[in-house]
């Protein structure tokens, strides 16, 4: 489990982060929504253990803040796209913690061969990855992540520039990890999605974490909509999935 | 299921007989640059000799070629296998292909650090040359940085302030050197880019320190590849990115600054080399970095023979050869690379 207590984060001069008590059952899919500016991206950065904070985070009874017998996944929103450097390259970085920087054992090689397959890359190894679509670059990431193996992957609005087709053949690539017993934290801006993949939701506001729960528990609650200032609407479909909706305001 | 065969789909990143090629590449260049020149030594005759065989040289020819052409060639590789590998940990570390030793302002850093050095002691200090080149070079890159502002985002603004750097570096040195007219005329003949005055008490303690630079570069190679991606991205894969940043630019400019103190400013090397490897294996990764510090010793020994040899018997300086194949090769890479919007 990672508990969070406390935390707080100012960057600036700015309360970015205040006030965070929440638990993050392990082996679950945990999705961050709240509008820009809400402080998503910098709790991510926290739980990596990147980001100096105050209050505590512990993941495992182990404080997080730069410990680096934890083996997280990263998944930027904006990623740092390497010139020059191939498709395979990219995604046998994900083997470094656990070969060695540069060992790549052979086992690897299989694995990224598979996770490439499995992420429809494979032909494009030798592609460099500054010539991939955004879908093909969302993809290589979300396999990087995959060869990581890691006990918890961090996603940063991992289909916001894909389209709908993309954006399910994504995050079903991501539940393949909860099958693993992996922890999946993402923010995402499509409640729905979210509401569809996620079991645990929790809506921030202003650095703030304003509710927390199951997703079915959150996405009917009221304080949802007060959350996104009352300009969403909640339907049922017949099948039972809800389905948020953005309002369109009368002039 | 069916079972998988032990050979892997995927080639491998790095292969080692690339490696291997190109250490024998700088071994035949090696032997070709001392046997060529206006005395003609036969090969058979380097490697008795080398070796201690009987039918080796003697008397005159010997002096020539232990005294003369192996220091030179020697000091070429060692200068260039610095430079190149500096040139590729900086295009690394600022995520940013265009960044080579001299754009960055760390060569007229150390320039003017050598300048400082030579004026103020006179020239024959040779052990503690590369110490002042390497203060001066550190801080014309830390300059270049802090006025760029941007630590490692943005190509355009760390180059244009590294040239600013560089211009300021050497118009100061210009200005010391005409002030002590003295020893203009070694501060004017190392600016130039000279292995002329190579001997073995310059290309041992250049061999230190680019040797020490060298392998902390090397050792590091692996991870160099985390610095390409962002800080949260490197973080993830189990690297300290600022800790590695510090210590890869550090060990770069020591090399950098050797390599200007042993021979002055030769150009290029920094640039092309490694994009020559990079192109030629299709891989970016830094685990090709000996491979690219090898060829690095293998061009600037070609652009010495060259330098020796195309207007024999007077002497070409190398700067020139170098940027006569680099600064070409450079737009080339500007214009692939479209950082010119």
């Amino acid at each position: 489990m990672i508990k969070v207590t406390d935390l707080a984060i100012r960057l600036g001069g700015r309360d970015i982060l205040r006030d965070i008590n929440i638990e993050i059952q392990t082996g679950k899919w945990t999705c961050l929504v709240g509008p820009n500016g809400a402080g998503k991206t910098t709790f991510l950065k926290a739980l990596l253990g990147l980001q100096p904070y105050s209050g505590s985070i512990t993941d495992g009874e182990k404080e997080v803040f730069k410990n680096h017998d934890r083996n997280v996944a990263f998944v930027p929103q904006h990623p740092q796209i390497p010139i020059g450097m191939s498709v395979s390259e990219y995604v046998m970085l994900g083997r470094s913690k656990r070969d060695g920087w540069g060992n790549e054992s052979s086992k690897s090689r299989n694995l990224v061969a598979d996770i490439l397959k499995l992420t429809e890359l494979f032909g494009m190894q030798r592609q460099f990855v500054s010539n991939l679509s955004g879908g093909e670059m969302q993809r290589a990431l979300i396999a990087r992540a995959l060869v990581q193996e890691p006990t918890l992957i961090l996603l940063d609005e991992p289909t916001s520039a894909l389209d709908l087709h993309h954006q399910i053949s994504v995050l079903n690539n991501i539940e393949l990890l909860k099958e693993r017993g992996v922890t999946i934290i993402s923010t995402m801006h499509d409640i729905t999605l979210a509401a569809m993949y996620a079991e645990q939701i929790v809506v921030m506001q202003e650095g703030k974490v304003l509710l927390t729960g199951t997703s079915d528990y959150v996405i009917h609650s009221p304080e949802l909509k007060s959350a996104f200032e009352n300009r969403i609407n909640v339907y049922t479909l017949e099948s039972g999935r809800p389905v948020i909706v953005a309002k369109k305001e009368a002039r | 299921m069916v079972k998988k065969s032990s050979k892997s789909e995927l080639a491998p990143i790095w292969s080692w007989k690339i490696t291997a090629l190109s250490a024998a590449l700088l071994v035949f260049v090696g032997i070709l640059a001392i046997s060529f020149g206006p005395v003609k030594i036969e090969f058979l005759q380097i490697i008795c000799t080398l070796l201690g065989l009987p039918g080796g040289l003697s008397g005159q020819e010997r002096t020539l070629l232990i005294d003369l052409r192996l220091p030179r060639a020697l000091l070429a590789a060692l200068v260039g296998a610095a430079l190149a590998t500096s040139g590729a940990v900086y295009q690394t570390v600022f995520r940013n292909p265009l960044a080579d030793p001299y754009l960055l302002g760390a060569a007229a850093g150390a320039g003017l650090g050598a300048t400082i050095a030579i004026t103020s002691a006179g020239a024959d200090l040779y052990s503690l040359l590369p110490i002042f080149s390497f203060i001066g070079a550190i801080l014309a890159v830390l300059v270049s940085f802090f006025i760029s502002g941007k630590f490692f985002a943005e190509p355009n603004s760390l180059l244009l302030s590294g040239i600013a750097v560089g211009s300021f570096a050497t118009a100061v040195q210009t200005y010391l050197q005409q002030r002590n007219s003295n020893s203009l005329r070694p501060v004017y003949s190392w600016i130039l880019g000279e292995l002329t005055v190579a001997n073995w008490q310059k290309v041992i303690w250049s061999s230190i320190y680019i040797f020490i630079a060298l392998t902390i570069l090397i050792t590091v190679s692996k991870q160099l590849d985390g610095l390409m991606l962002t800080d949260e991205e490197s973080y993830s894969l189990g690297i300290n990115p600022n800790r590695l940043r510090v210590i890869a630019v550090i060990a770069a400019t020591l090399a950098t600054a050797t390599a200007v103190s042993a021979s002055g400013l030769i150009g290029f090397v920094g640039i092309v080399v490694p994009h020559l490897v990079r192109g030629i294996t299709h891989r970016v990764t830094n685990r090709g970095l000996l491979t690219i510090a090898l060829v690095g010793a293998s061009f600037l020994v070609l652009a010495d023979l060259g330098a020796r040899t195309l207007l024999s018997p007077a002497e070409l300086p190398i700067g020139v050869i170098t940027a006569f194949v680099g600064a070409p090769f450079f737009l080339v890479i500007l214009r692939k690379k479209r950082l010119v919007k």
